[in-house]
């Protein structure tokens, strides 16, 4: 309470305002003056559901950040993360909001998304509009020339979907595609370790009859899904911790680095094991799951 | 010096008329002369016109006559249209084309080879480049017929190209265009009164503006560039924003009905088997890179995506064509109401 009692005449005429603002903007997105940038971001949808997030952050999983003024705030650069969530990909959405809650120059970063996520209707234009591109080199190295900041999951599908019994183990990271465009672009990596978001669905199967009927890789079995229906969708409240590691600088390797396979397999699996130590230590640090 | 001689094949096509009328303005241009099957619609002026298919092998006796230096090829159809049927498109995209560029070998003294190509061979895949350039062609399979048939035509124009070094050749990849005044079935489905989109998709356009499109078929005549190139425009729209920007009303249509549906409203605009095409446009959507064409060939572009698609909305009211109008590639008519 603000000391301003409900009835008042100043919270009838805040309220009026605001009942006033919001409707102007209901209109102004029905007759389609927003902005939306070439990638389909739409920053002020974004920015309106963002509260969503901010209570999944602060309430629900309770996130602690260590080292978010590790992400540079301006210029181009790659976060590189642990994968994980088998059914929504919350550790990508907690990343951007940790960065903007807790860096001093917040910017919004961009998500390279699991192509069939594209196929699949309202997440595809859902996951657009929250900033999520498609992922392949080509897309990554066009968001990093225009000096945004972008997360990459290395592991992708194989760390997305793997099992609770293999939590925090980081799967192999693809073919190193990400330090080559990194290379290319000069841009900075940041490695960044998420604990607790292998627990908020704890998959420990999988079904492949539904997999198929559904047109997905895969399909998850966790305790209460499907067997709740859509309330086994309900992630579970996990505490988490996000640590963003040191940036790796790349701009000192020189133009055709990125053709060096040694060099770029040495990066990766640098990249790797950093945030594999990172996850352990923050692991210890966090303490138990859920309480 | 006198400028150059420029031969327009299917100048009786809306571009093919719009670049002669273009190119007849400007100073440095020679003479211009025109081919196509039919007559054009409206006068071109002091460009000549000569009847000739270029289906047809004749083609390869009358082009050396004609002694070009630049050779545009506007022929290439997107649509059905009165007196092109969907089933003869094939033949009039490929076999034209191949009699041409047939043509094309038997002429001396020719500098440059222009054609106007289509984005389509890039297609609409739910995990593709935001933004394709030039060297990412068939990173799809070529699934429907008509991006068979631009596949299939780029092969022979990069053959061509290949054996023919000592010719400039040009191909050309369209992004959609809108505008008005322009009545192609995508236009068409943004004028319905009530536009059904795939329920869950919200593609990601680029609309290209008649002029620019004009704009950019002239300056590539006048200065072309070796390779494809992108003429696209800047940005990109999603297709649930141009529609409240031009204040249509959308309407889902869930998945199960979507097929019917779909090759309903393709007939009733005109595209008719060809829908399959504009199906995966407004379920995927398609960017391209436009840098060869602003850098190399040197074109600004007067609209991006969103001033299209808000110099289509300005435009477009009031004209809420109910039935598809019976002369397609004329003008969209006003209808009084």
């Amino acid at each position: 309470m603000s000391g301003v009692s409900p009835r008042s005449p100043e919270a009838i005429l805040e309220w009026a305002s605001t009942v006033q603002s919001t409707s102007d903007r209901i209109v102004r997105r029905l007759t389609g003056e927003y902005h939306e940038d070439e990638w389909g971001f739409d920053e002020e949808f974004t920015e309106a559901v963002f509260p969503i997030f901010e209570f999944l952050y602060s309430t629900w999983w309770r996130v602690q950040v260590e080292g978010a003024a590790n992400v540079p705030g301006h210029g181009r650069a790659l976060l590189v993360a642990n994968h994980s969530g088998a059914i929504f990909p919350f550790d990508a959405t907690m990343i951007a909001t940790a960065i903007q809650k807790e860096h001093p120059l917040p910017r919004w970063v961009r998500a390279m998304v699991l192509n069939w996520a594209f196929d699949l209707p309202f997440v595809s234009y859902l996951l657009r509009r929250l900033g999520g591109v498609a992922a392949n080199p080509a897309n990554l190295g066009r968001l990093l020339e225009e000096d945004q900041p972008v997360m990459v999951f290395p592991e992708g599908q194989k760390g997305f979907g793997k099992s609770f019994a293999d939590r925090y183990r980081l799967e192999r990271f693809g073919r190193g595609g990400f330090v080559e465009v990194a290379l290319e672009a000069g841009a900075p990596i940041v490695p960044v370790a998420v604990v607790g978001a292998e627990e908020i669905y704890p998959k420990l199967g999988e079904s492949k009859p539904l997999a198929r009927v559904l047109g997905s890789p895969y399909v998850p079995i966790t305790p209460t899904f499907p067997w709740l229906g859509p309330l086994g969708l309900l992630p579970l409240p996990s505490r988490w911790r996000i640590e963003f590691l040191e940036p790796i600088d790349l701009s000192g390797y020189g133009p055709g680095s990125s053709e060096d396979k040694s060099l770029v397999f040495d990066l990766s699996e640098q990249v790797r094991e950093q945030i594999q130590e990172a996850l352990y230590r923050g692991l210890v640090k966090r303490g138990p799951a859920f309480l | 010096m006198s400028g150059k001689r420029i031969v327009i094949a299917g100048v009786s096509t809306r571009w093919g008329s719009e670049l002669a009328r273009t190119l007849q303005r400007r100073s440095d241009v020679g003479e211009i002369i025109g081919i196509d099957s039919t007559p054009p619609e409206s006068d071109l002026g002091g460009t000549e016109f000569i009847e000739v298919d270029i289906r047809n092998p004749v083609i390869s006796k009358i082009l050396p006559t004609l002694e070009p230096d630049v050779l545009v090829h506007c022929g290439i159809v997107w649509y059905p249209e009165e007196g092109r049927p969907s089933r003869a498109l094939h033949d009039i995209n490929v076999i034209g084309t191949l009699q041409l560029l047939a043509a094309c070998e038997k002429t001396p003294g020719l500098e440059a080879l222009v054609v106007r190509g289509s984005a389509a061979i890039y297609g609409s895949a739910p995990g593709a480049p935001a933004f394709f350039t030039e060297d990412m062609a068939r990173h799809y399979p070529l699934v429907t017929r008509f991006q068979r048939d631009i596949g299939e035509l780029e092969g022979y124009f990069d053959n061509f190209a290949r054996r023919r070094p000592d010719i400039t050749c040009c191909m050309l990849r369209f992004q959609v265009e809108v505008g008005p005044g322009l009545d192609t079935p995508f236009n068409r489905y943004l004028n319905l009164p009530v536009v059904p989109t795939r329920m869950g998709f919200d593609p990601r356009l680029q609309l290209l503006h008649v002029d620019d499109a004009t704009g950019a078929l002239a300056a590539a005549t006048l200065n072309p560039v070796r390779g494809a190139v992108n003429v696209a425009p800047d940005g990109a729209i999603s297709l649930s924003r141009l529609l409240r920007l031009c204040g249509r009303t959308a309407v889902g249509v869930p998945p199960i009905v979507v097929g019917v549906i779909n090759r309903r409203i393709s007939n009733y605009l005109g595209s008719a088997d060809l829908y399959r095409d504009g199906e995966l446009l407004l379920r995927y959507g398609r960017g391209c890179d436009n840098r060869r064409l602003r850098e190399e060939i040197g074109y600004e572009l007067a609209f991006d995506s969103e001033g299209t698609a808000r110099d289509f909305a300005r435009t477009a009211h009031g004209v809420q064509a109910l039935f598809p109008s019976p002369h397609p590639g004329s003008p969209v008519r006003s209808v009084p109401r």
